[in-house]
């Protein structure tokens, strides 16, 4: 009951969205009639309405609906014009339909609009002979009626609605409304009066509609087949007053749930939490420097709780936003089953559901993008897929089709996969198909593989159906699936063999989560692994490395994992690594394994995932960026495309290696070939060394302290063959300036050459430990220093003049 | 010491009279000018979401060269393009001139990395002519050329340079 409440209040707030879009749409339309797209996106209106109108049983509307619909793919095709008077009618429809759902809305059912003369206005355009069945004579079903009175209150009489005009049926609904209305209030100001606790607002001038609206979750919907008799609206009523009776508490939560909130409120909020922790982790590490400077200071303790506090509570408010966003795909799967019997009815063919791992939490935005495409995908492999079930027997498969619904994760993404066991998908019909259609070209269809043959499905306009039925056939429903796919930057895989059924696969990406990531370092960047892809972390010596076929690979308990070092993955200039070890991150996917050999294990950190923008969207490899404590941005691994990206890195891990640096040492063919840097604060100093190395003929560049030749030496606009360091400089000396040097690959070998006036044994013993080769006393000759640098950049002594 | 005041005066209200006039008329265009390499450039001052001093930045692998990374700008991750590399020049270290443009457009956003900012300008539409003609205007990053006394400015299109060319 309560399910179907939730689906028709989905349905409800989807519609009138829609429909407050169409009103624009159109007014647009009769501006520019050609608009194709236009005509297209209405289109999709009237026939969603439909669909879900029709297996929500409100059959005035889909009756409505589908003349509209009719009209509408006339337009669509050319067939027809859309003049005024086309346009007036259509408008009237609309109309209807607004006015048919504000009716579902206040009584849960569509009877009380009368739509026949609209609806044959609508067929007279679409050539129709204005023979207009109206539901209302339409109404078939037998069992209801046998049903309905038994649950009306005894206190009605029931007049005869099978003979009443329309008019008199119209009078009749007032009626009985009024004197149901008229009962609820009795009924609620006697509770009042009897002091019990009443969820509705305070009686006011809107009770009336205000009841009518809390009424509404609580309605039970219309028995499976229910015709659009007048009768029906009894029955729901009868129930409401059987509920408010009995739990009269329960309906204000049930209202609640339909609390809609525009997702980018929801977006600021979830970035706004981020910036939030990403202060907690600052707040944290601040709170150990200071509890180490000031131990056993009484306001430390203070400090302590302050912190603990703050981090707790971020942290709840953490996970308080996330559910909040946070959603069981199960809300989307739960309407499937109800919607698979009325098709197979309506097909006459035997299906059956199976669902699973309708757990698996999505992001709201999410699960309410997949609502639609899923009914298309469903609709269409009842439809199109499985067959009749004698066909089925004919082919020796059991007479019961199957559709298989599931959902998981699979790394960062989120697969939807829909499987049936139906005919499967004929690549020569489908081709054949767009052919008489136009959509493609024959030297297009020729070159055409499996999979794009399959893709044709989602083109407009594309139908395999020779027959344009309730269900399906208008060559509009798998285009709105691939449209609203697209949206959320997801993937769609098709897998059909023909005989054996069609597996349809959704691949949609997390858009918005907070996620524990891997920190691993490459030279002096940083990437973050979701930790959900990483099996383990091993060290290894670089001897455990194999090339099997130019491929690096390891032996990994009894495995051979296959090796790729991420800077060749990310293009980093990587420099040969005189490590004698490498860390080794073990992705898994699936059934797929990969051995990731990166520099550094930085450590695990909670990451908030941020889009790259519509800018750098799609880059392979990268799933996005996150946002580090100190400020930094960092790149999010993409472990999918990583995979595959493996697949296409040439080069062994040891070989590539080789090659970089080979490209870093050019052939010098002239004096000026030959770089080196002066970094000194004194300008004296630097001119000394300048007027002393300036006869070699080589190029000179000057820093005045440590940050500024480091700052140089990251610009990297030269090829540096040595450094004549200075060892007392303000803002970074001497021995932090190599230390800091020596920890760029790039630049393990380059010769550091100390100048200094410090002579005393320990000043050489830690020039020596920050990896500088030479130790220059000043004063010294011109002649030695030149010397020196020659000696240390290899000079070659044809160069000297 | 009353002609050079009575100068000032005059020039200022030459100055007022100017921006009046130019008040008054609808179609200037303002403008923030700014150079890359020899070449004065101008984007439409309301196209700009801010002005930034250079800060650090993440390399971001398989882009083009111009495409320098991502940075931080309070919370929120946007691409860094360099103009010089883009427009055909040589990287150029950064300056205590060098600066972030960040620009808008919808809800594209990206910084640019200019050599320094010249001024404000405003400029009437008049004054503007159009990209020369062996520019295929669609493909254009060039809106027009602007002529202020003896300057010449190249006007680019701010939404043309947020879209990914690659």
């Amino acid at each position: 009951m309560d399910e179907f409440q939730e689906i028709l209040q989905d349905f409800l707030v989807e519609s009138f969205e829609l429909v407050e879009k169409l009103d624009e749409d159109l007014v647009e339309l009769e501006s520019n009639p050609e608009d194709l797209e236009l005509l297209n996106g209405i289109f999709r209106v009237a026939h969603t309405v439909k669909g879900a109108s029709s297996f929500l049983n409100m059959d005035v509307l889909t009756h409505l609906t589908h003349h509209m619909e009719n009209i509408l793919n006339k337009a669509r095709h050319g067939e027809l014009i859309i003049t005024p008077d086309v346009m007036d009618v259509i408008l009237e429809s609309i109309d209807l339909m607004k006015q048919l759902l504000e009716t579902i809305r206040d009584t849960s059912s569509d009877a009380g609009v009368d739509v026949s003369e609209c609806v044959a206005r609508l067929d007279k355009i679409d050539g129709g002979d204005g023979n207009v069945e109206t539901p209302v004579v339409e109404a078939p079903a037998e069992p209801v009626q046998e049903e309905a009175p038994v649950e009306e209150t005894p206190a009605e009489d029931e007049p005869d609605y099978e003979n009443m005009s329309d008019e008199d049926v119209e009078a009749e609904i007032a009626r009985l409304l009024e004197q149901r209305q008229a009962e609820d209030r009795a009924k609620r100001e006697a509770k009042i009066a009897a002091g019990e606790s009443v969820p509705e607002a305070p009686p006011s001038p809107d009770e009336v509609s205000e009841e009518k609206k809390d009424e509404k979750p609580s309605a039970p919907p219309p028995p499976p087949p229910p015709p659009p008799k007048p009768s029906k609206r009894e029955k729901p009523k009868a129930k409401i007053e059987d509920e408010s009776k009995a739990a009269p508490a329960k309906k204000a939560p049930v209202v609640e749930q339909t609390i809609r909130v525009d997702v980018k409120r929801l977006d600021h909020l979830m970035n706004l939490i981020g910036e939030l922790v990403l202060a907690k982790n600052r707040l944290i590490k601040i709170n150990d420097d200071v509890e180490e400077r000031y131990e056993g200071e009484e306001f430390l303790e203070e400090l302590n709780q302050v912190v603990s506090i703050v981090s707790l509570v971020t942290t709840d408010l953490q996970i308080a936003v996330m559910k909040t966003r946070m959603l069981p795909v199960g809300k989307v799967f739960n309407k499937f089953p109800r919607m698979i019997r009325d098709l197979t009815r309506e097909l006459h063919k035997k299906i059956e559901l199976e669902i699973s791992g309708e757990d698996t939490e999505l992001d709201k935005s999410i699960v309410e993008e997949i609502g639609d495409p899923l009914v298309h995908i469903i609709r269409n492999s009842c439809d199109h897929g499985v067959e009749d079930p004698e066909t089925r027997i004919a082919a020796g498969k059991e007479e019961t089709g199957t559709i298989k619904l599931k959902a998981y994760n699979e790394g960062n993404q989120i697969v939807i996969q829909i499987d049936d066991d139906g005919k499967g998908l004929d690549v020569e019909m489908l081709k054949d198909k767009c052919l008489d259609k136009g959509l493609i070209t024959e030297k297009e269809a020729d070159q055409m593989s499996d999979k794009e043959a399959f893709a044709l499905i989602f083109r407009p306009g594309f139908s395999t159906a020779a027959q344009v039925t309730n269900v399906s056939g208008r060559g509009v429903g798998m285009d709105v699936v691939k449209t609203n796919i697209e949206k959320l930057n997801g993937i769609i895989d098709i897998d059909s063999e023909l005989g054996i059924g069609t597996s349809i696969k959704l691949k949609i990406p997390l858009t918005l989560a907070i996620i524990q990531a891997l920190l691993v370092g490459v030279q002096e960047e940083a990437y973050a692994i979701p930790l959900a892809s990483v099996m383990e972390t091993v060290r290894i010596s670089t001897d455990e490395i194999y090339t099997v076929e130019g491929r690096s690979v390891m032996r990994l308990r009894d495995e051979v994992l296959s090796l790729v070092h991420i800077g060749d993955i990310f293009e980093v200039e990587r420099i040969i690594d005189g490590g004698e070890h490498a860390y080794v991150v073990v992705l898994g996917l699936g059934a797929q394994k990969l051995g990731l050999i990166v520099d550094t294990l930085v450590g695990q950190e909670e990451i908030v995932i941020k889009s790259l923008g519509e800018y750098l969207k799609g880059i392979e490899g990268i799933a996005g960026a996150t946002i580090r404590g100190d400020g930094g941005v960092t790149l999010i691994v993409d472990v999918v495309a990583l995979m595959d990206m493996a697949k296409n890195v040439k080069s062994s891990v040891n070989q590539s290696a080789a090659n970089s640096s080979d490209g870093v040492i050019k052939e010098k063919t002239q004096a000026s070939d030959y770089t080196v840097m002066i970094v000194d604060d004194s300008k004296t100093d630097r001119t000394i060394m300048r007027k002393s190395l300036e006869p070699l003929g080589i190029t000179l560049v000057e820093a005045s302290d440590g940050q500024e030749a480091l700052n140089t030496l990251k610009q990297s606009e030269h090829n540096f063959d040595a450094m004549l360091i200075d060892i007392e400089m303000p803002r970074m000396d001497g021995y932090t300036l190599a230390t800091e040097i020596k920890k760029y690959n790039r630049y393990k070998t380059l010769p550091l050459i100390a100048v200094t006036s410090r002579t005393s044994k320990s000043d050489r013993m830690r020039g020596v430990e920050s990896g500088m080769v030479e130790y220059i006393t000043k004063p010294y000759s011109a002649d030695y220093l030149s010397s020196v640098v020659q000696r240390n950049v290899n000079f070659k002594s044809e160069f000297l003049s | 010491m009353s002609d050079k005041l009575k100068d000032v005066i005059n020039k200022q209200n030459e100055q007022q009279n100017q921006d009046e006039s130019l008040t008054q008329l609808d179609d200037v265009v303002q403008l923030v000018g700014f150079i890359i390499g020899d070449e004065e450039y101008a984007v439409p001052i309301l196209s700009i979401q801010e002005i930034i001093k250079p800060f650090t930045w993440t390399r971001v692998p398989q882009v083009p060269g111009y495409v320098k990374g991502v940075f931080n700008m309070r919370g929120a991750v946007i691409p860094l393009i360099d103009l010089r590399l883009k427009f055909g020049l040589t990287e150029q270290k950064h300056t205590d001139e060098t600066r972030f443009i960040v620009m808008k457009h919808g809800d594209e956003v990206a910084g640019f990395v200019i050599d320094r900012l010249t001024m404000a300008l405003r400029i009437k539409k008049a004054n503007i002519g159009p990209a020369p003609d062996t520019i295929n205007a669609d493909d254009s990053l060039i809106d027009g050329v602007g002529k202020e006394k003896d300057r010449i400015i190249t006007i680019l299109k701010p939404d043309r340079l947020l879209q990914r060319d690659f």
